[in-house]
């Protein structure tokens, strides 16, 4: 009978393995996430949504792993590959960058993704982002917008600096300019408009303190919005925007909070958050695993910009599928939502249709290429670009 | 009460007194651990995950294979000495919380050896020295308080605990940051790390510094005449005081060993730890090292080699609660929560003499002045 059993086993299995001959998949996804976890509505949480819906779509299982520290990178890497269970393991966040550049050796047979990061390795899918465009559409929008309600400073809050956040500040920086040149011409006016760039360097990622601190600095100077990029920092960013408001008894109208990463237009009910300079992790997640499934993953530098979906200055169908992802973190209340839409469009009307035409042609000018971005990927980039846009009063 | 009364309840607690002490240690940290387990997969079934499987994961993971056996060594090396810090004071008869302030210090001091070159070994001895006497240093000030002021080491460590951490993070990101990469320290150049001990694991042969280090402990606290003195201090300081013992020595002793230990904590991450040898902002890798080390110092008994068995079983907890994530499915914050259960439950037997210890000499002292 036993032997029965293992003859038809032996035959299925023969029978079988021309049908794998394909790109034979494992049927198994992994994710790998850094110390900052699950729950920031941000970065992290992208990573999972997009890693999540693509083994939804492809029929795949997922493995979400988080690190308790950064000395459990390596090895939850290393935990993964061992198994040679995974078609694909993605590391969400350039802190990464390090582990995965040696455990890429160690497992020359796996193939992994990493967002943030660039790890030379031909097993390793770079998944990078053109913040530099985005970051652009939303400083033009400060810049025209400090103009207009005759404010002297457009404001940015970030983090660490490190080389993805420079990518942030030039783009920014040129936005400004753009949308500064853009309104003297449409005004007719003889000069620039006088409007300078406020920025700081937190250090942190995770101090939210500081963010509000930064942001009350910023306000405090004039600053018609606040771009928050520091994750988790946007927070305080937001909370001092809403205080200054609550003071001087304003509803709406500047000062504005600008998200980033996710559409954070949603938070606060949409009464301060103006717009938000997106950059779809899940988007890149979502494409790895793609690339995978259908046999087209290679090795190299994967970089999203505009013209891939990477990257994106928010609209109302992006604030609509936030609103589910905010709810499903516990941001917002199912009941919340026609108010958060209606806070919003309100924001978003009473500024002059023309400004929200200028950012689409600023859009579609770097998609058509007749517009480049500058970015910047060393300090000494960030100094040149910074003396090319100045932005000082 | 009678006079009959009271023997008999005398004789009653006389005889549950040798019953426990006759209780092995060993079996009841068993037993301990063995109720943590039950309560863990009780509080998994729970919330709807497979215990058997979960456990299954945990010890495939920490002492499965050659593999596992060294990830979990090379997590309890740094909770072995931050433990040491602690139980050396307990020995001396103080709480000591300053372990963790102390490893960041000495892991500071250690990536300080990134900025010079010498000759393999040299330079990570040179760099161990550095953690060493930074570790030591820094539990002067909450010793200096204890002698000569009466500052309660509980305060003065926890507050000294914080100092370090923003003093850190000051130097992490102003001090000793890598000019290319603004998130982390410079890295411990290849001459000044402990070499990889089984390839293709964290497990390196900072180990071997650890357990000398214990030996030392065990040698210096059993074996010679300052040993006993800091002991017999730790026991009965007024006995002790009596008996010629000069308990503001053995209090400085227990602070700078200490020190010692866990500076070398410290070095042991940033100089045996693989991939990055450096230091993040935010001290992630460095993070709670000495809070873990008292819970091990608790499951330990605070001796030396109780602590060698407890932090391959610590180490073990973490290895092995990293595959649960991967083959149970089990999220990270429910593994460290059936960590946390497993920990409580073995630290109670230790905790329960500890604080039945203290009250004794409180109550006895009370009993002292009544009688004056």
């Amino acid at each position: 009978m036993r032997k029965w059993g293992v003859w038809i086993l032996v035959a299925a299995m023969l029978l079988a393995v021309p049908a794998f001959a394909g790109p034979a998949l494992k049927g198994k996804v992994a994710v790998v996430l850094d110390v900052g976890g699950r729950g920031d509505l941000s970065f992290n949480d992208m990573g999972f949504k997009g890693t999540d819906q693509a083994a939804k779509d492809f029929g795949l299982q997922m493995t979400e792993v988080q690190s308790a520290t950064a000395a459990d990178y390596l090895p939850n890497i290393r935990n993964l590959a061992r198994t040679k269970q995974y078609d694909l393991i993605i590391c969400v966040g350039f802190l990464l960058g390090d582990a995965l550049a040696q455990a890429a050796q160690e497992f020359p047979d796996q193939k992994f993704a990493i967002i943030d990061s660039v790890v030379d390795a031909p097993n390793v899918m770079s998944i990078v982002f053109r913040e530099n465009e985005m970051s652009a559409l939303v400083g033009a929008l400060g810049g025209m917008l400090a103009a207009y309600h005759g404010y002297p400073y457009v404001g940015v809050v970030l983090g660490i600096e490190i080389p993805v956040l420079y990518h942030f500040e030039a783009g920014y920086r040129f936005g400004i300019a753009w949308g500064l040149e853009k309104y003297k011409a449409h005004e007719g006016l003889e000069a620039l408009p006088n409007v300078g760039l406020l920025y700081v360097y937190t250090g942190t990622f995770d101090d939210i303190a500081k963010g509000k601190a930064a942001t009350e600095a910023q306000l405090a100077q004039g600053a018609v919005a606040v771009y928050n990029v520091a994750g988790p920092l946007g927070i305080g960013d937001l909370e001092a925007i809403t205080e200054w408001h609550n003071a001087r008894g304003t509803k709406h109208g500047p000062p504005y909070y600008f998200g980033v990463d996710a559409n954070q237009d949603y938070l606060g009910k949409g009464v301060h958050a103006l717009a938000s300079g997106m950059k779809r992790v899940d988007v890149g997640c979502y494409d790895a695993v793609k690339a995978v499934v259908e046999g087209t993953f290679q090795g190299g530098v994967v970089s999203l910009g505009l013209a891939e979906g990477g990257v994106s200055i928010s609209g109302l169908q992006d604030l609509i599928d936030f609103i589910e992802f905010g709810i499903a973190g516990g941001a917002l209340k199912r009941s919340e939502v026609y108010e958060t839409v209606a806070n919003w469009a309100t924001n978003r009307a009473a500024i002059p249709y023309w400004i929200w035409e200028a950012v689409d042609e600023l859009e579609k000018g770097i998609l058509n290429g007749t517009i480049q971005v500058p970015t910047a990927n060393t300090r000494d980039e960030m100094l040149a670009i910074r003396a090319q846009y100045p932005l000082t009063r | 009460m009678s006079a009959d009364a009271m023997e008999s309840r005398l004789q009653a607690s006389t005889v549950a007194r040798r019953a426990l002490a006759g209780l092995n240690p060993v079996l009841e940290s068993l037993l301990a651990g063995v109720l943590g387990l039950l309560v863990g997969a009780l509080l998994m079934k729970i919330w709807g995950y497979d215990p058997w499987k979960a456990y299954h994961a945990l010890f495939v993971g920490a002492y499965g294979d050659s593999y596992g056996l060294a990830s979990s060594l090379a997590r309890g090396t740094p909770l072995i000495l931050t433990a040491l810090t602690f139980s050396i004071c307990v020995r001396a008869g103080m709480f000591n919380i300053g372990a963790e302030g102390q490893v960041y210090l000495g892991a500071m001091a250690a990536v300080t050896v990134g900025y010079f070159s010498l000759p393999p070994g040299l330079h990570l001895i040179v760099g161990l020295l550095f953690a060493i006497i930074a570790g030591a240093i820094w539990s002067l000030g909450p010793a200096i308080l204890k002698i000569t002021r009466g500052v309660h080491e509980v305060i003065s460590t926890i507050m000294f605990n914080w100092i370090s951490h923003f003093l850190c993070y000051y130097l992490v990101a102003n001090v000793l940051v890598d000019p290319i990469r603004g998130e982390k320290t410079i890295s411990v150049p290849r001459s000044a790390r402990f070499p990889i001990l089984m390839r293709g694991t964290d497990l390196s042969y900072s180990l071997f510094a650890a357990v000398a280090f214990a030996l030392v402990i065990y040698f210096i606290l059993w074996h010679t005449v300052t040993g006993y003195e800091v002991r017999a201090a730790g026991l009965s300081p007024t006995a002790a005081r009596y008996g010629g013992i000069s308990s503001k020595r053995t209090m400085l002793l227990g602070f700078i060993l200490g020190g010692m230990g866990a500076g070398l904590a410290g070095a042991c991450i940033v100089m045996g730890l693989p991939p990055t040898y450096a230091e993040f902002s935010g001290l992630p890798q460095i993070s709670n090292l000495g809070f873990d080390g008292m819970a091990v110092a608790m499951v330990g008994r605070t001796h030396p080699i109780g602590i060698l068995v407890a932090a391959v079983f610590f180490g073990g907890l973490t290895a092995g609660g990293r595959t649960m994530q991967i083959t149970a499915g089990v999220p990270l914050e429910m593994v460290r929560v059936v960590e946390g259960v497993i920990v409580t439950a073995m630290a109670i037997p230790e905790l329960v003499r500890l604080f039945r210890f203290v009250w004794r000499r409180s109550s006895s002292l009370f009993a002292f002045r009544r009688a004056r």
